[in-house]
């Protein structure tokens, strides 16, 4: 009968050992393919929740700034007239121009050799002659 | 045989030939300034992120909250535009490009934070050749998105004049 026990608690413990590892590679193997997805399709570069992508305070006060003006979204159910066409012409231009204001966000300048501190081609070759 | 050897090596040297040229004192100032110009990518790269969510979200919203539903409305009441049909089109189409083309800008710059400009400052420069283009694929986008948003706004104004001319 002792035996008998015995042999059942050490079936157990494997089993639990068992249950254990397969829990882990079950979690591991979830959280990388989780991984996987959230850096092939692009979301980590949206994500400022980042460590070192953190908005800062500026920004986040401009942000609430924003929120506080509620988003225009056209109404289906009113009646299309003139005014309401100016209304949606005047907001459409103010998100227009909200984009136009963001000066060159991704201009090449920022990447260029005079910003890195590298001697331009030619700046080298003058040094050269 | 000869024309199959040219086209060979041909391909061969497009390949293997970097794409910006370095010159020794361009070299040296990329080991010299390694640590800098690092960290000055991955400003770049926070600076990025920020100005990619800003506009993406403008986008959005110009898409969900204008284009979309006054097309919805007209569809509804059977007002055939079929210029405003197409203008949704390719502001959507314009938007995935600029979304896919951003993505593939950060992968490249990732790998260009993440290389050893100390080792090897030649392949480090070549990287950045092809990451500025893959940047200015970004920038192309914005431009195209404004264009193609200024004729949305000329053809809502045509439809506006339509109301006018028909309250007339």
């Amino acid at each position: 009968m002792r035996e008998k026990n015995k042999k059942k608690i050490e079936k157990g413990a494997r089993n639990l050992v068992v249950l254990g590892v397969l829990s882990t590679v079950v979690a591991l193997t979830t959280t990388g393919v989780a991984l996987a997805i959230y850096h092939n399709s692009g979301d980590i570069y949206l994500d400022r929740s980042r460590p070192g992508f953190l908005p800062d305070e500026e920004e986040i006060q401009q942000d609430e700034g924003e929120r506080e003006d509620d988003d225009y979204v056209f109404q289906k159910d009113t009646v299309l007239d003139t005014e309401k066409m100016d209304e949606f012409l005047e907001k459409l231009q103010e998100e227009i121009d909200a984009i136009n204001a963001y000066e060159k966000p991704f201009g090449e300048e920022v990447l260029s050799d005079e910003r890195l501190g590298i001697p331009t081609t030619e700046s080298a070759a003058g040094k050269n002659e | 045989m000869k024309r199959i050897s040219f086209i060979v090596c041909l391909v061969v040297s497009l390949v293997t030939v970097p794409v910006g040229a370095i010159s020794k004192e361009q070299a040296a100032a990329i080991i010299d300034h390694c640590v800098a110009i690092k960290d000055d990518l991955r400003d770049v790269q926070r600076a990025d992120a920020r100005a990619r969510v800003y506009i993406g979200g403008k986008y959005e919203m110009i898409l969900n909250g204008f284009v979309k539903p006054l097309n919805l409305y007209l569809v509804e009441r059977n007002i055939s535009r079929t210029d405003l049909v197409e203008s949704q089109s390719l502001i959507s189409e314009t938007r995935g490009e600029f979304v896919n083309d951003y993505v593939d800008y950060q992968q490249g710059l990732e790998q260009l934070v993440s290389m050893d400009c100390k080792e090897d400052a030649e392949q480090f420069y070549d990287k950045l050749v092809r990451v500025r283009k893959k940047r200015s694929k970004v920038d192309q986008d914005m431009k195209k998105m404004d264009t193609v948003l200024n004729e949305y706004k000329v053809r809502v104004l045509k439809m506006k004049e339509g109301l006018d001319a028909r309250k007339e």
